[in-house]
């Protein structure tokens, strides 16, 4: 053997052990092009960006990056965007948390002529990275964090088995039993158990107001061990009716030790309140940092340290959860869920476009806390608040 | 670019980015970041001229040996190149074939850029000394004496391949040198 024959054979055996291109190559350059293009058009704008792989199932997406996307999408970091997409098609997400999908509610007339709020489900498909209407038997759909799999339940609630759905196979797991019927669940935030409340009749029924909860089970995820009943039902009715809502599903705190339920208006006159209780069942304290979060779907930030609540179209105040005295103002209307400790995904109108004038034209923003900058993650949604049929987001961790 | 357009080249990629990433991984020496920057600039730049281009791989192709020419031209710094094995291991003189190979791969991946797309196109790509002279820009004679004083670099870097027989390119002394062009 001389040297060209061993150049030849090393050069074809590190050929053989090269590999295959990532998936996604064509996207990066296309990607690529297009961010140069518009530097062009910008005049040289100092803009630091690797390309990273925007996955098709959870985008891992790190550091000042910006990422292959469909033409509409804006990705910079960890912010997947569709300024342009109402409701989103492509998935949305921020930080620690995405869109993990959206329902649409429509009344829909039953044979006895009486009325059912009914919930249309769309969810992010694992497989192709964009929102897919679930099969419209799923009346109540919770997904896990980590997005993987969906707690189900089949219409017409309530419902005597709770369906672990895999989202990446779209086909039921598992089914657990309950002895009585529930009508909603809801994952602990580590995802390792559900919480599922029990309603003797169907609480979506539109209809004057009913007290039919009678109680909730905690369900073990990994074993899907249903532990004992617990007894919680609405309060008593009082003279005129039961004056709460028909559906008040028991939730979780932030740090999954206890529960809680809400209590809309209460006659006594008080503000929207969280009623708090033990994982068995019994009336507690709220747990610390969580005295002021009101209604707040975000509530408190990860790191603790405050409260992000609901607000109207000026902006959502942050609270210090300590002393609940307001420390800032994030625009707004409803801080959904947090990004980070710093970041906030909110519906609320862009501040540059509405100018807090129509609450009702909103989108789903990106806001930071001690920035009055707002973030566009998807397009408007339309209509009056009581339109049914307006797509309402569902986050989750990522 | 329209939809059409880009449907097309999506197409491209995906059937002809594993061969094209083996060339480039060769001409980076084994550096497979390296290789994927390489690859992903020459795509940029045939995707520019895609609606010119008739034959977009043979473009991409030469995109890629010209840029690792480039490189060198325009004097970049080198880059270490991160090899699995060292390249100069103590040989006891009954290295098998697979050693040599390992020793061989480690040597090229020491070359300068403008070498090793030399060898590739000679010896990886089978290309006539013509056939590679056009394609990097130079004369048939640069072409036959950077590849004889990249052979002859590879015996310096690699003391193990001593033992080998001599090729006909490193026999006849290369004329027509260019000091420039064929410096180490």
């Amino acid at each position: 053997m001389n040297v060209e024959q061993l150049v030849r054979e090393a050069l074809q055996e590190e050929a053989a052990a090269g590999g295959t291109a990532r998936g996604d190559l064509a996207d990066r350059v296309l990607t690529a092009r297009r961010r140069r293009n518009r530097r062009g058009i910008a005049g040289a704008v100092a803009v630091t960006a690797a390309l990273v792989a925007a996955a098709v199932t959870v985008p891992e997406l790190g550091g000042d990056a910006e990422a292959a996307s469909p033409a509409s999408a804006s990705i910079n970091g960890d912010v997947v965007a569709h300024p342009d997409q109402s409701p989103p098609r492509d998935m949305i997400a921020a930080g620690n948390t995405a869109v993990s999908g959206y329902f649409t509610g429509r009344a829909v007339k039953q044979p006895d002529g009486k009325e059912l709020f009914s919930r249309y489900y769309t969810v992010l498909d694992q497989k192709t990275g964009k929102y897919k209407a679930l099969d419209t038997k799923w009346a109540w759909v919770d997904v896990a964090p980590g997005m993987r799999t969906a707690a189900v339940l089949e219409g017409e609630l309530p419902a005597r088995r709770i369906g672990m759905l895999d989202l990446m196979t779209g086909k039921v797991e598992r089914w657990i039993r309950t002895d009585r019927p529930v009508a909603g669940v809801e994952w602990s935030p580590d995802g390792k158990r559900l919480v599922a409340t029990a309603y003797s009749k169907n609480p979506d029924r539109i209809d004057r107001p009913q007290a039919n909860r009678t109680g909730f089970y905690l369900v073990d995820a990994a074993s899907g061990e249903v532990g004992p009943f617990r007894t919680l039902r609405q309060p008593s009715s009082g003279k005129w009716g039961y004056d709460g809502n028909s559906r008040e599903d028991v939730g979780w705190s932030h740090d999954g030790t206890k529960l809680y339920v809400e209590r809309l208006k209460p006659s006594n006159g008080k503000s929207d309140n969280r009623a708090w209780y033990t994982t068995s069942g019994a009336k507690t304290a709220p747990p610390a940092g969580e005295r002021f979060g009101g209604l707040s779907e975000a509530g408190l930030s990860p790191d603790g340290k405050l409260v992000a609540v609901n607000g109207d179209s000026g902006g959502s105040p942050l609270v210090n959860p300590k002393t609940g005295k307001k420390v800032g103002l994030v625009p707004g209307m409803q801080p959904l869920a947090w990004a980070d400790s710093k970041r906030l995904i909110t519906i609320g109108c862009d501040p540059k476009k509405c100018s807090g004038k129509n609450e009702f034209r909103n989108q789903l923003l990106l806001v930071t806390v001690g920035s009055k900058k707002a973030v566009p993650l998807s397009g408007f949604r339309k209509a009056s608040a009581d339109y049914l049929g307006r797509w309402v987001p569902l986050t989750a961790a990522r | 670019m329209d939809a059409e357009s880009q449907e097309r080249f999506r197409e491209f990629v995906e059937s002809r980015s594993g061969a094209l990433l083996r060339t480039a991984v060769l001409l980076s020496g084994g550096d497979r970041h390296a290789a994927e920057d390489l690859l992903q600039n020459a795509l940029v730049k045939v995707a520019d001229r895609w609606s010119r281009v008739d034959e977009p791989e043979a473009y991409v192709r030469q995109v890629l040996y010209r840029q690792q020419v480039g490189r060198w031209r325009l004097k970049w710094p080198r880059r270490e190149v991160a090899v699995a094995e060292p390249p100069e291991r103590p040989g006891d003189g009954g290295e098998g074939a697979a050693e040599l190979r390992v020793v061989m791969r480690g040597a090229l991946a020491r070359l300068t850029p403008r070498q090793r797309t030399v060898l590739v196109l000679r010896y990886f790509e089978d290309l006539p000394e013509a056939n590679v002279a056009r394609i990097l820009g130079c004369s048939v004679g640069t072409v036959r004496s950077t590849t004889h004083r990249s052979l002859a670099r590879l015996r310096t870097l690699a003391p193990e391949l001593a033992a080998l027989g001599r090729a006909p390119a490193e026999t006849a002394p290369p004329r027509g040198i260019s000091p420039v062009e064929v410096r180490p």
